[in-house]
């Protein structure tokens, strides 16, 4: 099916895309991939759309006072191959280089993702674990939210009116951490059926921080923060992830049952923690 | 009802009703009827409500069962909700996430109406 007809607006910068977002309904195009396919099927079908492709500025991978900022039109590809992201958050990259296949990669943006907020997406995963921060501007405002306080409900951000995504701020991590991503795709979408991203540090031989994310088992990724304590306090991954999700609501679908996600869940915490305590120094 | 945009009764517990149901950048208009049955007044009712429109169908049937606590009521409830067309060809696996949010939503704006509004003893 093609698109039903819509109003098209290609601003060149940055004012002038918050200009255009302070009237009327308008849905944001960034890379597309999620958008598209929506309108493509009419279940989407906005009257406006505002392209931010032209904002070219809005694409940017900076190191600068103890933290990563990455642009939202930042591509995943971009993301996966940044030798700043790398170097300085590469749980990021690795997430990022998981997301879809090559063509998503190539178009999809860190921004457009992370507003779209589909439970079954891989960065939120990481967000959380990496305690990121998302800064919202608007015409009239400028602010940064907490990863963990970003994702509210399935497709369901902090995101106000007017407010576009301007980028993602990593605190630069330790190079002694350990971390993985862990993730068991849906074999026809690659979506996370569910998936884990751990960050783990060492001092002097004993657990001294463990983050977990957790994305696709519920409506919106979280932090596991009992499993993160038990890992603290010197439980094994095995038992520390028994319980990954307990007290959070759990998606069911034709594919994969709640149960059979928390079993899901529960296996990838576990490798996920085991690879990350094997690379942390 | 969350997006109700019309409620017209049209017999005894029954209403014709247009909803226009939002979720990210989907949005469904669904024409259809709402139904209360087998009312047990005061302990439960059913309440089945049925929409169509371009992006699919829906029906939702589910059994209320209210119980005196303390000031206020207790509402137990137990149902289904079921989806067809595009949207459930297409989005099965986003199916029970947006009913669990959708009978949230119902539930919190049900809450809200109960908790300002007076209504006399029978």
């Amino acid at each position: 099916m093609i698109p039903q007809p819509f109003d098209y607006s290609a601003p060149q910068t940055l004012a002038e895309a918050l200009e255009l977002l302070e009237s009327g309904e308008r849905k944001i195009l960034a890379g597309g991939m999620s958008l598209i396919p929506l309108m493509k099927l009419r279940l989407a079908t906005p009257e406006q759309v505002v392209d931010l492709g032209r904002l070219k500025d809005l694409n940017y991978i900076a190191e600068n006072d103890g933290a990563v900022r990455i642009g939202a039109m930042a591509t995943h590809h971009d993301i996966e191959m940044s030798p700043v992201v790398r170097g300085r958050c590469p749980l990021l990259a690795d997430v990022a280089s998981r997301i879809g296949d090559a063509q998503v990669r190539n178009r999809g943006t860190l921004g457009g993702s992370i507003a779209h907020a589909d439970p079954a997406a891989d960065y939120p995963a990481a967000l959380v674990a990496l305690e990121a921060k998302v800064r919202l501007v608007s015409a009239r405002s400028d602010r940064t939210v907490e990863a963990s306080a970003f994702f509210l409900d399935a497709f369901t951000t902090a995101i106000e009116p007017g407010e576009i995504v301007l980028e993602l701020q990593v605190p630069i991590e330790d190079t002694s951490e350990g971390y993985a991503y862990e993730k068991f795709p849906h074999p026809a979408s690659g979506f996370a059926v569910v998936g884990v991203a751990v960050r783990v540090r060492k001092d002097a031989g004993r657990i001294s921080m463990a983050r977990i994310g957790v994305t696709g088992m519920g409506p919106r990724a979280f932090r596991d923060r009992a499993a993160e304590k038990l890992v603290e306090e010197g439980v094994d991954p095995f038992h520390a992830t028994l319980g990954i999700g307990e007290g959070e609501p759990v998606n069911s679908d034709i594919y994969a049952s709640g149960d059979y996600r928390r079993h899901l869940a529960r296996i990838h915490a576990a490798r996920a923690l085991k690879t990350a305590l094997s690379r942390a120094l | 009802m969350p997006g109700c945009e019309m409620l017209e009764r049209v017999a005894d517990g029954e209403y014709k009703m247009k909803m226009k149901l939002t979720l990210a950048s989907v949005c469904g208009l669904f024409d259809g009827k709402v139904r209360v049955a087998e009312p047990q007044p005061p302990d439960k009712f059913r309440l089945v409500v049925e929409g169509a429109g371009k992006i699919g169908f829906m029906k939702g049937d589910g059994l209320l069962s209210l119980s005196p606590d303390g000031a206020g009521v207790n509402v137990l409830y137990d149902g289904e909700v079921q989806v067809g067309g595009t949207i459930a060809a297409v989005g099965q696996r986003l199916i029970d996430a947006t009913a669990r949010m959708l009978i949230k939503r119902f539930f919190e704006k049900l809450t809200k109406h109960a908790s300002t509004s007076t209504v006399a003893a029978p």
